[in-house]
């Protein structure tokens, strides 16, 4: 009984101790399987796997011919791990060999190859340790380009690892700086990057890889979330050597006559297209601190000025479109012209009562003449001319900040102005309004909406921003074309024919000096500009120059030959047939 | 046969177990000759094994042989297009228009303001043909006014700048370079050409 007994005890004893070392592990297993399976999976997930975001690229803005005006680019931020910096080996690409390399000799070699220095990296590294061991993220050199990026990668230092951002470049530099506007850190400023945004912008997407024990990435562990979608690439008007001749152009000028800023303008007469839109002073967008922040945008569209004379073809137009007068209308322009209580207009030079013909009173830019001529359409007609030309509301490119301009209504403008008005004092537009409308006078009376965007194209090949063409007939063909015939007298016989002229083409243009009304009344400066179209016979390119509070020259002379340098070279460009018909002469005086 | 049985009924047992001693030869049928399994057959299926394992290591093997390939294709795609993105970079600041007007300027090369053309329906030379002088370059000896930082450290292509092309690295040689499509047979019938009436 004894020695069975206790044999029958010990085996007992031992049955129970391994069901209880057997359930013990059984409890654990349950509770690391089941009970918290979710967690910890999530936590060794966590400590390998990293994520990294996945940038898509933001669409490109090209000109007319596919000119890149800004680019997407990819810069790299180099990045240290603080935790794993230590020595390490590295295969040497001539002999074929692992060589050791210290810590300071691979910063040393990276700080030579970006420019920074070693010394203020490594101490980087040791604060970020003392401040947190374990910690696993800092920048050495930030935005360097892909040629530092590559030799850098090159040198095989296990702690460095690459960010790849997206960046901006504009590499034609200022041309067309003022239309495409910049990105800043926080995305995108002004201009069209601003404006257009919603097709230019890309989506990031998400993406994670794993990471071994030493910091290495594993490969083939990359795993995308989401994929990224590139921008869509936005299509304009703008011809970058033409846009570039004019700012160049107005540029120069602008700097010999002392201006405060200039625009100029070229529009196509068939389709109201942009084909350069100039501004001076203007933005480098990789420069953006280069500038004045004044200059950022475009002032072609954003800064309305009383235009003075150039308005007058409108009223003409609008004149002969309503049959109150013709040009060769016999009028008579007076000394002064009485318009409410004591106000008076009077003309630019002094002359008794003029007897000149409706054609004569435009090509002499008499303010009597267009005034007595003007009170012949009601008020409402005058108001409904200028606006059907496009003036006092935004043009179709609804630019970033574009300014609308103020064109009086009927029911609340004085006597006065209601006068003045039709000759561009009392009133104000932007440059691409007096494009716009000098488009519908050299289009025989039909006026496109300006356009700037032609289209954004997705990269699913979907199109979008396509502009809707609704042209308006502002005046009637025969209206518009006795208003050009009468220009082009301004080239052919006016007292600027010199600088007017381009030689085997026939151009029609108004020039325009109006004063500018600072601190409640017209001062000594001066808004010049001409505009114009050419060639006359069948207009092809509007172009429109403006020069603000020029210095050394006060009178239209001053904006004639930046008007005639552009013209020349858009017809040249564009191999635009020379005239060929003779112009059709009216009286001037009678 | 009952009295001659019943003597030996009791030694039965033991004359039974001796009875195997008689040996007595086994005829095998033709049949079961043929079912016996043979060696041939063994060494059939195991060699067919072995061939099989073979087959599947030298499969494995051809395989990642392929996935490094692939993979040592993507990396150079990569790197290519890094390339390919430096390259269109430098080459769209090179192609602005200041920085060609300012060469075209440095080389002596005018502008002819006042272009002509010649109709040839009825041999009409249109415009007005002046012919440039010396001082008709687009910037006539004034300074571009049209920045870019881009081009600040870019100096004008001065006329002997031989030899000095961008540092493009040869393109590597890798095994399996893309052959050019074959040239297929010229298309018989009609050859593309513009409608005359």
């Amino acid at each position: 009984m004894s020695e069975q007994g206790r044999t029958r005890r010990r085996l007992a004893a031992t049955i129970i101790i391994v069901v209880a070392i057997v359930a013990a592990f059984g409890v654990r297993l349950v509770d690391i399987q089941v009970v918290r399976a979710e967690q910890l999976s999530q936590e060794s997930e966590a400590r390998r796997s990293i994520p990294s975001p996945l940038y898509g690229a933001r669409g490109d803005i090209l000109d007319r011919e596919g000119t890149v005006l800004a680019d997407s680019v990819f810069r790299y931020d180099i990045a240290v791990s603080p935790q794993f910096v230590k020595d390490f080996t590295t295969l040497d690409p001539l002999s074929g060999e692992r060589v050791s390399r210290t810590v300071w000799q691979g910063i040393s070699d990276i700080g030579a190859l970006t420019g920074e220095d070693p010394a203020r990296m490594l101490a980087m590294i040791d604060a970020e340790l003392a401040a947190n061991p374990d910690d696993d993220h800092a920048y050495l050199v930030r935005r360097v380009s892909t040629e530092v990026f590559q030799s850098v990668r090159e040198l095989g230092v296990p702690w460095v690892y690459f960010q790849r951002l997206p960046s901006r470049t504009y590499p034609n530099g200022q041309v067309a700086g003022n239309l495409v506007g910049f990105l800043g850190t926080d995305g995108p400023q002004t201009g069209l990057e601003y404006r257009v945004n919603d097709c230019l912008g890309a989506q990031n997407g998400s993406s994670t890889y794993e990471r071994g024990a030493d910091g290495v990435r594993l490969p083939g562990t990359t795993v995308v979330q989401e994929e990224a979608v590139d921008g869509g690439t936005l299509h304009l008007t703008i011809d970058a050597d033409v846009q570039w001749f004019a700012q160049q152009t107005i540029a120069e000028e602008g700097a010999r006559l002392g201006a405060e800023w200039a625009t100029a303008m070229v529009v196509r007469v068939d389709d109201g297209h942009i084909i350069a839109a100039a501004d001076w002073p203007t933005v480098d967008p990789n420069d953006v601190n280069g500038t004045h922040p004044d200059n950022l945008g475009s002032r072609a569209f954003t800064a309305s000025y009383e235009p003075g004379s150039t308005i007058k073809s409108l009223t003409f137009a609008a004149l002969f479109d309503a049959g109150v007068t013709t040009p060769r209308d016999r009028v008579i322009a007076p000394r002064s012209y009485p318009t409410v209580g004591s106000y008076r207009i009077g003309d630019a030079w002094d002359h008794g009562d003029l007897r000149l013909t409706s054609a004569g009173v435009l090509m002499n830019s008499s303010n009597t003449g267009t005034s007595v001529l003007s009170e012949r359409l009601s008020l409402q007609q005058r108001f409904d001319y200028l606006t059907r030309f496009g003036l006092g509301q935004q043009t179709a490119v609804d630019f970033l900040g574009e300014e609308p301009g103020t064109v009086r209504e009927p029911d609340s403008i004085d006597g006065h102005s209601a006068v003045t008005q039709m000759f561009g004092q009392g009133m104000t537009v932007t440059s691409a309004q007096v494009a716009s409308a000098y488009q519908a006078i050299a289009n025989g009376g039909v006026r496109h909406p300006l356009t700037l965007v032609t289209s954004c194209e997705h990269p699913d090949g979907s199109s979008t921003h396509v502009p809707a063409q609704e042209p308006v007939r502002v005046v009637s063909e025969s209206a518009a074309r006795s208003t050009v015939d009468i220009l082009e007298s301004v080239a052919t016989d006016g007292w600027l024919r010199s600088s007017l002229q381009v030689p085997g083409y026939r151009v029609a243009a108004k020039t325009g000096t109006a004063e500018v009304a600072e601190f409640g009344s017209y001062g000594d400066e001066r808004i010049v500009s001409v505009a114009g179209m050419a060639p006359a016979d069948d207009p092809e390119f509007v172009v429109i120059t403006t020069f603000v509070k020029p210095d050394t020259m006060k009178t239209s002379a001053a904006a004639a030959p930046a008007f005639q340098s552009i013209m020349t070279q858009v017809l040249g460009t564009y191999r635009v047939s020379p005239s060929t018909q003779p112009a059709t002469r009216y009286p001037l005086t009678w | 046969m009952s009295a001659l049985a019943s003597p030996l009924a009791v030694p039965a047992r033991p004359a039974r177990s001796a009875a195997p001693r008689a040996v007595t030869p086994v005829v095998v049928t033709r049949a079961q000759r043929r079912a016996r399994p043979r060696v041939v057959y063994a060494g059939v299926a195991v060699s067919g094994l072995f061939v099989i394992l073979l087959a599947q290591l030298l499969l494995s093997i051809v395989l990642s042989d392929g996935a490094y390939r692939i993979s040592a294709l993507q990396t150079q795609t990569v790197v290519l297009d890094q390339n390919a993105q430096v390259l269109v970079e430098s080459l769209d600041t090179l192609r602005s228009p200041q920085y060609l007007a300012a060469n075209a300027e440095s080389l002596g090369m005018v502008a002819n303001a006042s272009p002509a053309y010649l109709r040839l329906a009825d041999s009409t030379v249109l415009g007005s043909p002046i012919a440039a002088g010396a001082g008709a370059g687009v910037l006539d000896g004034r300074d571009t006014m049209i920045g870019n930082v881009l081009l600040a450290d870019v100096g004008l292509v001065t006329p002997v700048p031989e030899g000095e092309a961008p540092g493009v690295a040869p393109a590597s040689t890798a095994p399996g370079s893309l052959a050019s499509p074959p040239v297929g047979p010229a298309p018989s019938g009609a050859l593309p050409s513009p409608v005359s009436r």
